[in-house]
């Protein structure tokens, strides 16, 4: 029947195919409550670590789009926008709602699931609008596009009262938790992995490879950069939610164009196509102002020098793009992953052996 | 009927501002293909050549014509030189390499100035808007009615400098060697080095004289609103991007219409609609041409050679 | 897709040809790259598309691929007229081909560029552009990521069968060695082949094979032109070629257009077209007559 020249290890399943779905949330659930638990009341800590899953999120579901299918989207930020100021209305709205057959805390976290949901609908049907005329056409056009979608959500939310206009909208229950931050970072990686390796994610690599020969074997390219868009705009927008829910006022200076920048620099710095590499790359994006903030107080030298560090990182980030075409387009890892590489017995998924 | 032709007024007044600047993103979008991210930002730095150039000639010499001059040559030049120095040094390496990398890289260099120019250290300007000086004190130059339509002077300079401009360049593609060897690079490039044409040479100067006419564009765009900052590269060129995509990238006059048409939509929303959604007005009106008329008004989307 | 090409067959008759080209013409500005080009391709048929240099050749396949689209006359695939549709429609429709200068997915295995062919066949596509018909196809292909996400039972199954055919396609064009190996390290030879077995991956009724000998030596070419005979028979295809060497078409062909300067100067059974007065003219410039010059 098959009949490979390099042997495909046929080992018996650890798990059953019908159960390989849900397999690895089985097994990440306890591990996320642990952390929980052991996290205990650190505030900052707690801070630091969603504001580190949060772009962990962003930054890999960007990857599918700009790494993976070879396109550029550049307004991630405003897809988050939308996240966020949608499932943060609702969850106002729903601030005095309990389900009464559930526990108060559970029913908080069940109605907070709903409006991360429905805010990464929200975000994931903005994709579909603005990928939809634009992925028709050259990739560049798509750059232009996303960033004038942050543009017109900027200037919307400026406009709208029930969006707090300029000032910004407080009061949103802080829901939020590290657990549930990395339910959702666990959720996306997976995700992306999956898709990946499926052929699917292989039809994407080819449109990146060569859109001409990928159309002329079949691949409706328009239609798969636009789901893989969607893909994308959805957890920009679950990303943009969570935000909502453990900071505490988001306002339009929180989505601007520096964002949406700062996710490009970290799958570009990762390496475009290495969800890896994305997750890499957003952590030490996340840390190092924070080290550079801690050293610049130790050294005691300027105070001032300390906080400028989020002005100072911008022209940085610009320089940093423009370096690391000139010396090492392919960023960090490549399109490698950590998974490729693992030993034999983990789960793994290599190229072509789904 | 007196406000529709105030409107109107000011509506083409600004759009032959964003037409200069559309041009060099369809002129650099013709030889290379490459979508010039930075080029707003390369006209926002001409602008403080501009600018400090004013100022170093104090507040009597600036005034007079041959000061006016001054500035705009040495914001002109000046410029020029650093679209040079830009093609030169980021983008020539990055040639024969995918399309991606080159505009990942102009994206890098457009906020590396964007927000570069923020900050406040050495001889950069910070990020606070700065009053322009005033090289051409304002006048009204035509009154019509009981103060209906006001013409303003700076106006016509600009319509005028603006049209000259557009002459100027028409005459140089058109009617010139060099504009023959700039049509024979869009061409192709490779070809065009085999047929002996210095590649390298035409490019680069695409490069010098596109950003030298931003840099006039964002002197009369900084007369126009009295102000400077390091964010108006920015938002200029991205509506001057989105006018040259209007009339068809690549197309100059089809630039042009772009930009007025442009200019004229947002001057009608925000006299009509309401003000605050001025911003919005470009992109919305890019994401309708683009599900209508993929390849903007005059071009059309081409095939890729296979 | 079925729908429309059964209505439009049932119009015409019996079995319309594979594939046929009516009067097709395309300019490009102010230069017609190809006039009245016309080609009937049934089952069963080999067929050449010969001339010099910047003939019209690979243009033609464009025109007839959907990548360009034909300023007159019509295309049709097995009845329907395909004018204005996109690439992967064509092919969907049963079209295929090969690229003259190889675009294959270079960083994909060998494997995975023949998977994404055959994956691409799975997808429902809508062919008529009702707003009804486009709803039903996004539904069916997010449903499919769905599939690909929760990894479900069926999906697992439905890989495991675009493996199995991707293998076997490999192993039909001699490359089962190559299985994981990234396409742009084979052997220029063998990327040729796995072009040929990427197209076959799209299940096609007709291949379309742009200069496949192309950079192969006498023997190599020979081996090639036998395989081509053997996939037409095997996977019961309709095949043209377009083939620099004049000799070589001559010997495999059964049927052969000669393209010059975008027009069809001749037609018809190999001994036919060689006789041709202006087939010999048209290759003068060529080095045709130096090394063939008994032809004349």
């Amino acid at each position: 029947m098959q009949t490979p020249a390099l042997p495909v290890p046929e080992s018996r399943p650890l798990v059953p195919p019908s159960l390989r779905g849900v397999a690895p949330v089985v097994v990440a659930l306890p591990v996320l409550a642990l952390f929980q638990w052991l996290l205990g009341g650190a505030d900052f800590a707690s801070y630091l670590l969603s504001v580190m899953g949060v772009n962990i999120i962003l930054a890999v579901s960007l990857n599918v789009v700009n790494g993976m299918t070879g396109q550029f989207s550049i307004g991630h930020a405003g897809f988050m926008a939308v996240g966020a100021y949608i499932s943060g209305v609702l969850s106002l709205q729903l601030k005095e709602v309990a389900l009464s057959f559930l526990p108060v805390a559970a029913s908080d976290q069940v109605l907070f699931m709903l409006s991360l949901l429905v805010g990464g609908a929200a975000a994931a049907a903005c994709g579909f609008l603005v990928g939809l005329p634009s992925l028709r056409l050259r990739g560049d056009y798509l750059a232009i596009v996303t960033l004038g979608f942050g543009e017109i959500i900027r200037v919307v939310v400026q406009n709208t009262d029930s969006f707090g206009r300029a000032l910004g909208l407080s009061g949103i229950p802080q829901a939020s938790s590290p657990a549930m931050v990395y339910f959702w970072v666990f959720l996306v990686v997976l995700a992306a992995r999956r898709l990946a390796g499926s052929s699917h994610g292989r039809s994407l690599w080819a449109i990146r490879e060569d859109e001409v020969a990928a159309e002329a074997m079949g691949v409706d390219t328009t239609g798969y950069k636009v789901r893989a868009f969607v893909f994308s705009s959805f957890f920009a927008g679950i990303a943009g939610g969570l935000f909502a829910h453990f900071v505490p006022i988001i306002n339009p200076g929180s989505f601007t164009f520096v964002r949406s920048m700062e996710i490009v620099v970290m799958v570009v710095l990762g390496g475009l196509g290495s969800t890896t590499g994305a997750i890499v790359a957003a952590i030490f994006l996340t840390l190092l102002p924070e080290g550079m903030r801690s050293l610049f107080s130790a050294l005691g030298t300027e105070g001032s020098l300390a906080q400028r560090v989020d002005q100072i990182r911008m022209p940085i980030y610009g320089v940093l793009l423009v370096v690391l075409m000139l010396a090492r387009p392919q960023g960090l890892f490549g399109s490698k992953e950590l998974w490729d590489v693992l030993p034999r017995w983990l789960p793994r998924k290599r190229r072509g052996l789904a | 009927m007196a406000q529709l032709l105030q409107h109107l007024i000011n509506g083409l007044a600004s759009g032959t501002i964003y037409a200069l600047v559309a041009l060099g993103y369809t002129m650099v979008y013709g030889v290379l293909k490459l979508i010039n991210f930075a080029h707003g930002d390369v006209m926002m730095v001409g602008v403080y050549m501009g600018y400090a150039t004013a100022f170093a000639l104090g507040r009597e010499a600036r005034a007079s014509l041959l000061g006016v001059a001054v500035v705009f040559a040495v914001a002109m030049l000046g410029c020029a030189l650093f679209g040079f120095l830009i093609e030169r040094f980021a983008y020539r390496p990055l040639r024969e390499k995918p399309r991606l990398t080159a505009l990942i890289t102009a994206i890098g260099i457009s906020f590396a100035l964007s927000y570069g120019f923020q900050l406040d250290i050495g001889f950069l300007p910070g990020a606070s808007p700065r009053a322009f000086p005033e090289i051409i004190t304002p006048t009204e130059w035509l009154i019509i009615g009981d103060r209906d339509v006001v013409v303003w002077n700076w106006q016509v300079i600009s319509l005028l400098i603006a049209v000259g401009l557009m002459v100027g360049l028409q005459y140089l593609v058109f009617g010139t060697r060099f504009g023959r060897a700039m049509r024979a690079v869009s061409w192709d490039h490779r070809v065009a080095a085999l047929m002996g044409i210095p590649t390298d040479r035409v490019i680069a100067l695409t490069f010098m004289l596109s950003s030298a006419l931003a840099a006039g564009a964002g002197l009369l765009y900084a007369i126009k609103d009295t102000s400077v900052s390091p964010l108006m590269g920015l938002y200029v060129g991205l509506k001057a991007f989105v006018a040259a995509v209007i009339g068809g990238i690549g197309h100059v006059p089809g630039a042009v219409v772009g930009a007025l048409v442009l200019g004229l939509v947002e001057e009608f929303v925000v006299g009509y609609a309401a003000s605050t959604w001025r911003d919005a007005v470009a992109f919305g009106f890019l994401i309708l041409v683009l599900l209508v008329k993929p390849g903007g008004l005059f071009g059309r989307v081409a095939a890729e050679k296979v | 897709m079925s729908a429309d090409i059964q209505a439009v067959a049932a119009k015409d008759g019996a079995s319309p040809a594979l594939l046929h080209a009516d009067g097709v013409g395309i300019q490009f500005g102010g230069l017609k790259a190809l006039t009245d080009f016309r080609l009937s391709i049934h089952e069963g048929d080999l067929q050449g598309l010969i001339g010099p240099n910047g003939a019209g050749k690979s243009t033609a396949f464009n025109v007839l691929t959907g990548v360009y689209q034909p300023t007159q006359g019509q295309v049709r695939v097995r009845g329907a007229q395909v004018n204005g549709r996109k690439p992967h429609q064509i092919n969907l429709m049963g079209v295929a081909r090969t690229f003259q200068n190889i675009r294959l997915f270079r960083a994909l295995t060998a494997l995975d560029n023949v998977k994404v062919a055959c994956r691409a066949q799975t997808g429902l596509h809508q062919m008529s552009t009702g707003l009804g018909a486009k709803f039903a196809a996004a539904r069916h292909n997010y449903a499919d990521w769905w599939k690909a996400l929760l990894l479900t039972p069926g999906f697992q199954r439905e890989e495991k069968r675009l493996t199995e055919q991707a293998e076997h396609l490999l192993e039909v064009m001699g490359l089962s060695h190559r299985r994981d190996e990234e396409a742009r390290n084979l052997p220029y030879g063998e990327q040729r082949r796995l072009e040929i077995a990427r197209a076959l991956g799209t299940q096609p009724r007709v291949l379309l094979l742009d200069e496949p000998a192309a950079g192969m030596n006498t023997r190599e070419k020979a081996d090639l032109m036998v395989l081509i005979r053997k996939l037409r028979d095997d996977f019961k295809l309709g095949v043209l070629v377009i083939e620099h060497d004049m000799k070589l078409v001559m010997g495999i062909c059964e049927h052969i257009t000669v393209l010059d300067h975008g027009e069809t100067i001749a037609r018809g059974a190999p001994a036919q077209v060689r006789g041709d007065r202006k087939v010999i003219e048209a290759y003068l410039g060529d080095s045709y007559l130096e090394s063939h010059g008994g032809a004349a």
